[in-house]
């Protein structure tokens, strides 16, 4: 076992209801965000920038637009002749048939198991994908090694106010260690003096070997719990050390969330923040041609991807690649995800509009702040009537 | 060499460029960022890989260094290949002596073991500094129905325009009669592109006999085809009539930019079925604030624009501070304008720097060209 080495296990078993339809084939994890990626790329892109080599991606169904994605790993440096990524599809129990889950009684967390044992790392760092945020990995590992605490789990500190239904929160003592992390909700959980909650990430450090044992306890147990879960049962268990991270932070939990968070990267300091930091964001390789601005363009404080072809007018929006706005098309307060195509004349405000979906001419596509209007995948949209949030 | 690659391509990258000035100082020409998000080679590179050639030879001398990371492995344009590959060749010393190169015929003289490595049945030898989409398939099937030893891509030109090239004059059947350098007074429209597939081993003797017999065949323009001619090799000139330009010199490269100021130029850049694939960085989207103003102009990853842009082509990383314009303008990767500025027919190079309110100008007959980490007007605290 080499010194200092680590693992990762990226975890996309979230919830993903609150995010239909743009959760409906695929999982948060491949959600598209800020113009080119993925939710995944933070986490992954962690992984990368702490020198991590291994990786393991647990996908709740086949996981089709993960490997479409993540491929070799090779964009991640995730395909060196150490280590890897290794995908397992799958794993979302509210989706497995009773007689399966049978069979998975005192097996479900062996993939899991195997993994962390062939990766022969001294370290496993967990995380989801639904917290965006760019921390430094190595940090949470020095800080791990300097505390007594078999578990590191990482929060944000954030005004009680701003909770919202998926917020979880640590609870600290007065030498900063976390004895438990529940939902805001509960009743026991109050905001410090400051007004300030210390808001779950969901990114977990421990040694390999304790969490092996984690693992096999529970599959002793029989339990078919997610693996989110087991890390709080652990916290309540062991007691964590708490890791505070002070970068730029958002939550994805349902399309008001998803919305918000679109529109904040659109501030300049967020986007340098998250983007431009020493550590840099990752993601698949595209070869794209330089994005076109025609003389009718009028483009104003708004993020573009490249491939696109832009004639229309836009502002304050999120334009992935390969995008076509048509003449006299009005986009404003939106984020028109990759190879959509808005058609001559029509108006879009406070929309999200997923991949490969076509706008006809002339046609008024209208949400609120508080309700984007949200047009799912491969749509086709020709006619005033099929404008209808999904 | 296996029958999916009967013909090995090489690519000429070794030249200084001196005609570029400033922008080949410190690299080479094929290394020169062109269109926004490619680098001159990216076309030849793509065109080979498109053509479903696997094994590329890159013959390099002059600065090397930025075109070697640039190439890599050669994966970024799926040459990275189980059966073949790209090799970049540098000059090595050996016993015989240093195998630094003097003309086009001269490196592949120089790089004959690599050649004979790949045991190629055709070779195709191309430049690295051409803008252009071409399927070489097609020029080998050519080549093989004519039961060619030499096949030269040739490209229709303007009387004017022929005395700058090398000129093929050929009979009815496009067999080759004459080649005429540079000539007053043209008889053909037909000018060498620098693009040959050649029977390796009629090549291979010619050029072993000539170097051991100090009769050097340095050259392919000057000595190869007059000796071929003078031999009565069967030569034939293979017609081209897509778009192609040399970007030899600061007005060309200037021009081509601009006439790639659109999805729909000439090039068809956005024809996904012969796509130029280039070394893709992962960089953020670009973010255009909200006092910019941008007409008629690309502009990719990474850029960050408060100011005007009117019919110019913004590079990887470029900035554009509050106030400036950039009008008719090409600026290379990584380069930053600050505030009020002016940039007006210009080629600005990578990692300039243009103090805010300085002003480059120049004109259609006479580009201005900012160097490479060049500093303009910035003021000394």
């Amino acid at each position: 076992m080499k010194h200092n080495s680590v693992s990762a296990i990226i975890n996309l078993v979230e919830p993903w209801e609150q995010l239909e339809p743009l959760t409906t084939n695929r999982p948060v994890g491949t959600l598209p965000f800020g113009g080119r990626y993925r939710l995944i790329d933070f986490p992954l892109s962690s992984v990368t920038n702490a020198g991590i080599q291994n990786a393991m991606i647990i996908s709740p169904r086949s996981g089709r637009s993960v490997a479409d994605h993540l491929r070799s790993g090779n964009d991640w440096n995730l395909d060196t002749i150490r280590g890897g990524l290794f995908n397992f599809p799958y794993n979302d129990l509210s989706l497995i048939a009773p007689q399966k889950k049978e069979t998975l009684v005192h097996h479900y967390y062996d993939n899991t198991i195997l993994f962390l044992k062939r990766s022969n790392s001294e370290y496993t760092v967990i995380m989801g994908t639904r917290n965006i945020c760019n921390i430094d990995l190595r940090a949470l590992l020095r800080y791990h090694q300097e505390r007594d605490n078999p578990v590191t789990t990482v929060y944000k500190s954030i005004d009680a106010k701003d909770s919202d239904p998926d917020t979880t929160v640590l609870q600290l003592t007065d030498n900063g260690m976390a004895t438990a992390i529940l939902p805001a909700a509960s009743k026991n959980v109050v905001p410090n003096d400051n007004g300030k909650f210390a808001k779950s990430l969901n990114i977990y450090m421990m040694s390999t070997v304790d969490l092996i044992d984690i693992l096999k306890e529970a599959n002793e147990r029989g339990d078919l719990i997610s693996l989110e879960n087991l890390m709080l049962q652990a916290v309540m268990q062991h007691s964590a050390n708490a890791f505070e991270y002070t970068g730029y932070y958002a939550n994805i939990h349902d399309i008001e969330s998803y919305y918000d968070s679109s529109m904040s990267i659109l501030e300049e300091d967020n986007f340098r923040s998250l983007f431009y930091s020493q550590r840099r964001i990752y993601t698949k390789v595209k070869n794209e041609i330089p994005t076109f601005f025609a003389k009718s363009s009028h483009v104003k404080g708004s993020l573009c991807g490249t491939g696109g072809y832009i004639e229309g007018k836009i502002d304050h929006s999120v334009i992935f690649r390969n995008v076509f706005i048509n003449r006299k098309s009005q986009i404003k307060d939106s984020v028109i995800m990759q190879g959509t195509r808005i058609g001559a004349g029509t108006k879009v405000e406070n929309a999200i509009i997923d991949k490969n979906v076509v706008i006809g001419p002339n046609l008024q596509l209208k949400g609120t702040p508080e309700n984007p209007l949200v047009i799912g995948k491969g749509k086709r949209i020709f006619q005033q009537t099929e404008v209808s949030n999904e | 060499m296996n029958e999916n690659n009967e013909m090995l391509a090489i690519i000429l990258a070794g030249g200084q460029g001196s005609r570029l000035g400033k922008l080949t100082k410190s690299t080479a020409k094929p290394a020169i960022p062109f269109g926004g998000r490619y680098r001159i080679i990216d076309f030849t590179l793509s065109n080979c890989a498109n053509s479903g050639i696997n094994t590329v030879g890159v013959i390099t001398q002059y600065q090397p260094l930025e075109l070697n990371a640039h190439i890599g492995n050669g994966s970024s344009w799926g040459l990275d290949d189980q059966m073949g590959g790209v090799t970049v060749l540098q000059p090595f010393s050996s016993t015989e002596g240093e195998k630094f190169f003097e003309g086009t015929a001269h490196a592949i003289y120089q790089n004959i073991e690599y050649i004979d490595q790949q045991n190629p049945k055709y070779l195709l030898v191309l430049s690295g500094d051409h803008i252009y989409k071409m399927d070489y398939e097609a020029m080998l099937d050519y080549h093989k129905a004519k039961k060619a030893s030499l096949t030269v891509g040739v490209i229709p030109v303007s009387p004017e325009e022929a005395k700058r090239f090398g000129m093929m004059n050929t009979d009815e059947t496009d067999r080759i009669i004459e080649f005429e350098e540079k000539p007053e007074h043209p008889k053909s429209n037909k000018a060498s592109m620098g693009i040959y597939i050649f029977n390796w081993a009629t090549l291979r003797n010619y050029l072993v006999n000539s170097f051991s017999t100090n009769n050097e065949l340095e050259d392919f323009g000057k000595n190869v085809i007059p000796m071929y001619l003078a031999n009565n090799e069967s030569a034939y000139a293979y017609s081209f009539d897509g778009y192609w330009r040399d970007v030899g010199t600061i007005q060309s490269l200037w021009q081509a930019n601009m006439e790639f100021l659109s999805p729909y130029n000439s090039l068809n850049i956005g024809d996904h079925n012969w796509r130029i694939n280039s070394k893709a960085q992962v960089l953020p989207p670009m973010y255009l604030t909200s006092t910019s103003n941008i007409n008629n102009s690309m502009i990719v990853d990474s850029c960050y624009v408060a100011g005007e842009v009117d019919h110019s082509i913004l590079s990887q990383r470029v900035s554009i501070g509050a106030g400036s314009k950039v009008v008719d303008s090409m600026i290379m990767p990584g380069a930053t304008i600050g505030k009020n500025a002016v940039v007006d027919h210009a080629l600005v190079g990578e990692e300039a720097v243009i103090g805010d309110d300085a002003v480059v100008k120049g004109t259609e007959d006479d580009i201005a060209v900012v160097g490479y980490g060049e500093v303009l007007g910035v003021k000394k605290s």
